[in-house]
């Protein structure tokens, strides 16, 4: 079992433990420093409200068509049960099976970038997601993989640890006074990924994370099906890059103690979300749309692609 | 007082080193003119015509990744007729030298980046940054780099002839300007990382005040590392640890530039600063709170660089710093100087003695001020800071900045010919704080004296 175990990614790899152990050990200093804040943090009480299900879920028919492999990057792993029979509807809901891999793939990607709402609330399954309505970005990409492997697209998990720009760090990071402590501690955003579909003889990144409406609010171009996060809005710290089929172990339960410590915090980051949510979507509205804003965006500065050459490098 | 041309000349002879002996149209642009803020307009767009023309060919050809970039922008060197066709050389925003990849694919990163052939470089399977950028400059090249708040590094594949046009451009920029002050005689305090123990690009560069004055004190004589600056920007444990040590020792440098500062005054030489404001400002505060007065007058020169942040929740004008020097060291605000640049440039701007205004160098270095879409804004207007530079040959030197600023055809206060910039430089919203004195003063802990102490 621990074989099958450390071949699916459960257990997580040695960068996530030294991540976890790192974020782990600053935020108790934090807690401990900030103690009384930290009681008083908790005892405030943030209204928040969650948003609404954008959508309704397709019924499900016994005979829908779905791939049950065992192969690796199709079967089901933690958190992501791609033969539920609401991702299954989904999926042919979608087009699945009709459309060829690259457009469903891309009709998956549209559909979990858009229509579900980043929230920040502890690791659960794909279902449980589809259910509510929103997640955490963890819980979009696993939404994006259960989607693409029920149609026979294989997928996986594309994890790092980041730094982001001035106006995510605002959203996230500076609206509470511990968050941002935690963050400047480490010097870094501990967790946040993206998913990756193989298409082709190719993988190709989805960066469902952020809502379209949250890309405008926040001033940068709205990442389509290949478009990587990473160099617009996020830096991966160097060496953190993590490819796995699975979330690890435990994770469900950390995010559930982390969340735990100051619900408060986790509220005010929620409502600034929702926030810009509106925000951006009202700037859509007055510009006269995507088109017209990508239009704008595109007009920015882009940065040049590098094929890397060896040239007379040696490697040992 | 002597010639202006006899001035340039003496310094020519003291860079000597530095001079190619085959210029390119850019060095030549460099070396040629007396005075490379007021050259006459036409002569300064001849010079710069033929230089940026010249870079971008070179790179065009030699740079697999930049001609790629120029084909996406449907854009080839014949299409460069004029001054007036420059806004079509492809720009590259400054964010892009810091998108390398982690690993041995860093060192392939820089291979790339560099414009031309290389020699053999042998890169260890566990060969960290600081590893492969000492590899390289081993090799021949002059690797350097600068960072910002992420803590993720700027780095800049300079061989060593753009290397040395850089200095020779130092040089000959703050030397011309503070004419006719500069004299070999002068004793100077570098106030940045030690020039040959750093591979950061703002104390690195600083490595030819040691060729034109006689005698040069360094301020931060350890060795500074890309891995130590990034570890002491956390706040985390060992970055506090990092921290303290540096601290107790600005506490040192501080006590070691008083004692300079008395034994020059006591026996009447002539001194000279350069490098970040910061550590001079709390040079002087320390004075002003003992009580210590200094009257250099024109026996004195400040030339500072690098931002303006002195303690975290405070920025400091160039003005007030230059009342500063003026009140407790005696030096005339017209021989207190501010110079902008960047690592990823060659070209330095800098203030004018009568209007503080920065001069940008016109011969071979072509600055533009542009909006979000990338179109140039009209003199006087806000946008970002964009420069086509004809010294780097070794990277396309044709480059967004994240900086701020306001560009006017001619100085408002003085005669010279160049275009100026606005004395206070900022930063784009959105991009992180950067700068050499930021990356330094964030290293050395400085709030010191601050609030926050």
């Amino acid at each position: 079992m621990l074989r099958e175990w450390k071949e699916k990614g459960y257990i997580p790899p040695k960068t996530m433990v030294q991540l976890f152990i790192k974020g782990s050990f600053e935020l108790s200093k934090v807690m401990l420093k900030n103690f009384n804040k930290l009681k008083k943090v908790r005892e405030e009480h943030v209204k928040y409200i969650p948003p609404k299900r954008m959508y309704e879920i397709p019924e499900y028919k016994p005979g829908m068509k779905v791939v049950k492999s065992n192969e690796k990057y199709l079967r089901p792993t933690l958190f992501c049960n791609p033969h539920a029979e609401e991702i299954v509807a989904l999926a042919n809901h979608l087009g699945a099976f009709e459309k060829e891999p690259y457009e469903y793939a891309r009709d998956v990607f549209e559909f979990v970038k858009r229509k579900i709402i980043l929230q920040i609330v502890p690791i659960d399954g794909v279902v449980a997601t589809l259910r509510r309505g929103y997640g955490s970005c963890i819980h979009k990409i696993s939404l994006f993989i259960a989607l693409c492997r029920a149609a026979g697209i294989k997928a996986r998990y594309k994890l790092y640890a980041l730094t982001v720009i001035d106006q995510w760090y605002d959203t996230f990071i500076n609206v509470d006074p511990l968050m941002r402590e935690w963050y400047d501690a480490m010097g870094y955003f501990m967790l946040h990924g993206e998913g990756e579909a193989y298409i082709d003889g190719k993988w190709i990144v989805a960066d469902v994370g952020p809502t379209p409406e949250r890309q405008v609010a926040s001033g940068i171009p709205i990442t389509r099906f290949g478009d990587d996060s990473i160099g617009l809005w996020a830096d991966a710290i160097p060496g953190g890059i993590m490819r796995t089929e699975s979330l690890p172990i435990g994770m469900g339960l950390l995010s559930k103690m982390m969340m735990s410590i100051s619900p408060g915090s986790v509220a005010r980051m929620n409502n600034n979300v929702i926030n810009m949510y509106e925000k951006g979507k009202k700037m859509l509205e007055e510009m006269g749309g995507e088109e017209e804003y990508m239009k704008r965006a595109s007009k920015g500065y882009k940065l040049p692609s590098m094929k890397l050459e060896r040239k007379n490098i040696i490697f040992e | 007082m002597i010639e202006k041309e006899e001035y340039i000349k003496k310094l020519h002879e003291r860079l000597k080193k530095f001079v190619a002996p085959d210029p390119t149209p850019g060095e030549e642009a460099l070396y040629k003119p007396v005075d490379i803020y007021n050259v006459p307009k036409k002569e300064a767009d001849e010079y710069k015509y033929k230089s940026i023309k010249y870079a971008f060919k070179h790179h065009y050809e030699n740079n697999s990744f930049y001609h790629d970039y120029c084909k996406e922008n449907n854009v080839i060197p014949d299409d460069i007729k004029s001054i007036e066709d420059f806004h079509k050389i492809p720009l590259v925003p400054d964010k892009f030298f810091k998108s390398y990849p982690a690993g041995k694919e860093f060192a392939m990163w820089l291979a790339t980046l560099f414009t031309g052939e290389l020699p053999d470089i042998v890169i260890g399977k566990n060969d960290d940054h600081d590893d492969i950028i000492n590899k390289f400059n081993k090799a021949g090249l002059v690797v350097s780099y600068s960072s910002g708040t992420s803590g993720k590094h700027t780095f800049i594949p300079r061989d060593k002839r753009t290397f040395n046009a850089a200095e020779y451009a130092i040089a000959k920029s703050a030397v011309t300007m503070v004419y006719p002050e500069w004299e070999y005689d002068f004793n100077g305090y570098l106030l940045m990382p030690h020039p040959f123990k750093t591979n950061v690009f703002a104390g690195k560069v600083c490595g030819v005040y040691f060729d034109i004055i006689k005698d040069v004190k360094v301020a931060m004589e350890r060795e500074l590392s890309a891995d130590l600056i990034q570890q002491a920007m956390q706040t985390n444990l060992k970055g506090r640890v990092i921290r303290y040590a540096m601290q107790r020792e600005t506490r040192k440098i501080i006590d070691r530039i008083i004692n300079w500062l008395r034994h020059h005054d006591k026996k009447g030489d002539r001194i000279s600063f350069i490098g970040a404001p910061f550590l001079l400002y709390f040079v002087m505060e320390k004075l002003e709170k003992d009580g210590e007065y200094f009257n250099f007058g024109k026996n004195g020169a400040v030339v500072t660089g690098g931002g303006w942040k002195i303690y975290e929740d405070k920025r400091l004008s160039t003005e007030e710093f230059r009342k500063k020097v003026e009140e407790i060291l005696g030096i005339p605000q017209e021989l207190c100087l501010d110079l902008y640049g960047m690592v990823e440039g060659n070209g330095w701007m800098v203030q004018c003695p009568e209007g503080h205004y920065l001069h940008v160098p016109n011969t071979y270095y072509h600055a533009r001020v542009i909006d979000e879409d990338g179109e140039d804004v009209a003199y006087g207007e806000k946008g970002r800071f964009a420069f086509l530079d004809g010294l780097a040959g070794s990277y396309p030197g044709f480059i967004i900045s994240g900086d701020e600023v306001r560009m006017y055809e001619k100085c408002p206060v003085c005669h010279r010919s160049t275009p100026v910039l606005e004395p206070e430089v900022k930063r784009v919203r959105g991009s992180e704080m950067r700068g050499c004195a930021e990356e330094m003063r964030r290293v050395l802990s400085m709030d010191m004296g601050g609030k926050d102490a």
